[in-house]
């Protein structure tokens, strides 16, 4: 999860290195940093790093973290061969290291060796069972396999001990998606908001979920959440502001007209409204005229 | 019924599918499908197609808002909702996803002959190897019963391109990374500055 201002600055600099200007050792922190997967790039600009005797050696220590680094991108872009390479060269400066036996199970993943890398990860939780990225990668594996209910089963285990693991709780949150449990998606992110409430994008997401779900009392919460985002991100976040508009439609379809007007409510969707056109007319002002029609047919009175 | 009815597409329709799906390989992705037809039992002619999202398909904001801005700006251009395509998160996963039944089935209920398009990873991946012309995709139908079927590759209901080369420009564009610079629903909807018409892309 980045911000846009992280996202612009790595592409600033995937350009940069991708137009001979230098800055590679950059790029490839960043990206470690930001936990991003970008693993082509990576695969390429470590690899030449690597191969580059001065470079390499002007890196010192952190020469093992980038084998690390491109060893896992090399198995995502199924170059086994160059993951093995870096894998043996670990091997080599870490006889016995728990770190390079995890790198060697997730080899076994990449070449499908299910059984393989469940007896490594096995092994390797038996001398450590709290080892959270074994646990995770257990999931992973059940996950990359088809089997999204072991998959639920293991990460909830997990969840269960590491309940601080946020990154987990947004896993599970998008698997329940993904089967449209939506229910169990909005438990995700009640604890994700429980945990940090100051996280605009734990509030848009449980309030799309909210809608997703339907009925009027899901919909004047998801437009209460829709609303904390809009608070949250200084009223920029379009997606918060259309959601306001969906909800006061899909609400006033439901009661229609049944309830007395709520003067508040109609005034926060005109409020979402021209803030949308505003900000249409700044940065898209080709879809203004769409954007108009689109407000029209959710009955938005500007 | 009787005849052929048969679903073709166009090449740039074709490719922008295509492109999406590689763009975000990681995740699975969906796209509306966008058309005419001159009546039931005549073939559909799928035009246009538009790529929503690329995370959470699951939820129905991002689509319902997309919806009604594709079916407004492709309205005044004679065109209509004429089918929904998916790609899998997983490459070998075949099966068609409930949340992609449940957006065709909405579909049907205005066009009832919609198609939807599953990405064929295996076929995506010979491409380069053999000379196939057909699409990379499986096309499912609403049958008698209200299911979703696969349609075989014999019979009637095919689908084809309606460029015999599409898919030596699809090779094309892929090894000109030309799936960098698709935009989708979702892109639009964190930058209202990226076009979801992706107008620019075939110029």
């Amino acid at each position: 999860m980045v911000s846009k201002t992280e996202e612009e600055q790595v592409n600033r600099l995937e350009n940069q290195v991708e137009n001979g200007g230098g800055g590679a050792w950059e790029y490839l922190c960043l990206v470690r940093k930001l936990k991003l997967r970008r693993a082509d790039k990576v695969l390429k600009y470590g690899f030449s790093v690597l191969n580059d005797p001065s470079k390499r050696s002007a890196l010192g220590p952190e020469e093992w973290t980038l084998y690390e680094q491109v060893a896992i991108a090399a198995m995502d872009c199924q170059r086994l061969d160059l993951a093995k390479e870096f894998i043996k060269v670990l091997q080599r400066k870490f006889p016995e290291s728990k770190r390079v036996g995890r790198l060697e199970a997730m080899l076994l993943e990449a070449k499908g060796l299910w059984a393989e890398a469940e007896k490594a990860h096995s092994s390797l939780l038996e001398d450590n069972q709290f080892d959270q990225v074994i646990h995770k990668r257990r999931v992973a594996m059940a996950k990359a396999q088809g089997n999204l209910a072991v998959a639920i089963e293991w990460l909830n285990k997990y969840l269960e001990i590491f309940m601080a693991d946020h990154d987990a709780w947004r896993e599970l949150a998008e698997i329940y998606v993904s089967l449209q449990m939506y229910k169990q998606a909005a438990f995700c992110y009640e604890e994700l908001i429980l945990s940090q409430p100051t996280v605009p994008l734990y509030h848009l997401a449980y309030a799309d979920v909210l809608y997703t779900l339907g009925g009027l009392e899901n919909l004047h919460a998801s437009k209460k959440y829709y609303a904390a985002t809009i608070d949250l991100t200084g009223g920029k976040n379009i997606r918060a502001l259309f959601g306001i508009c969906l909800c006061t439609a899909a609400i006033g379809q439901l009661t229609k007209g049944r309830n007395k007007e709520d003067k508040e409510s109609l005034e926060l969707q005109s409020l979402s409204a021209l803030a949308l056109e505003k900000a249409y007319k700044q940065r898209s002002p080709a879809k203004l005229s769409l954007l108009s029609s689109t407000l029209r047919s959710l009955k938005v009175s500007l | 019924m009787g005849g052929e009815v048969g679903f073709e597409i166009h090449q740039n329709a074709y490719i922008k599918l295509v492109l999406h799906a590689l763009k975000h390989r990681t995740s699975a992705v969906n796209a509306v499908l966008l058309g005419r037809s001159a009546g039931a039992g005549s073939a559909v002619e799928i035009v246009e197609s538009v790529p929503l999202c690329h995370s959470q398909i699951g939820l129905l904001p991002p689509l319902e808002i997309a919806l009604i801005m594709i079916e407004e700006y492709y309205g005044e251009k004679g065109l209509s909702l004429v089918g929904y395509f998916h790609a899998n998160e997983r490459c070998d996963d075949f099966e068609l996803a409930s949340v992609a039944k449940n957006i065709g089935d909405h579909i049907t209920r205005y066009f009832p002959q919609a198609a939807l398009l599953l990405l064929d990873n295996k076929k995506l991946e010979s491409l380069p190897k053999g000379k196939d012309r057909s699409p990379v995709m499986q096309l499912y139908i609403k049958d008698a019963s209200s299911s979703w079927k696969l349609v075989g590759s014999d019979g009637s209901n095919q689908l084809a391109i309606k460029e015999p080369s599409a898919n030596i420009v699809l090779l094309d564009c892929i090894s000109s990374k030309k799936w960098q610079e698709i935009i989708d629903f979702d892109d639009h909807l964190d930058d209202i500055s990226k076009d979801w018409l992706n107008s620019e892309l075939f110029k």
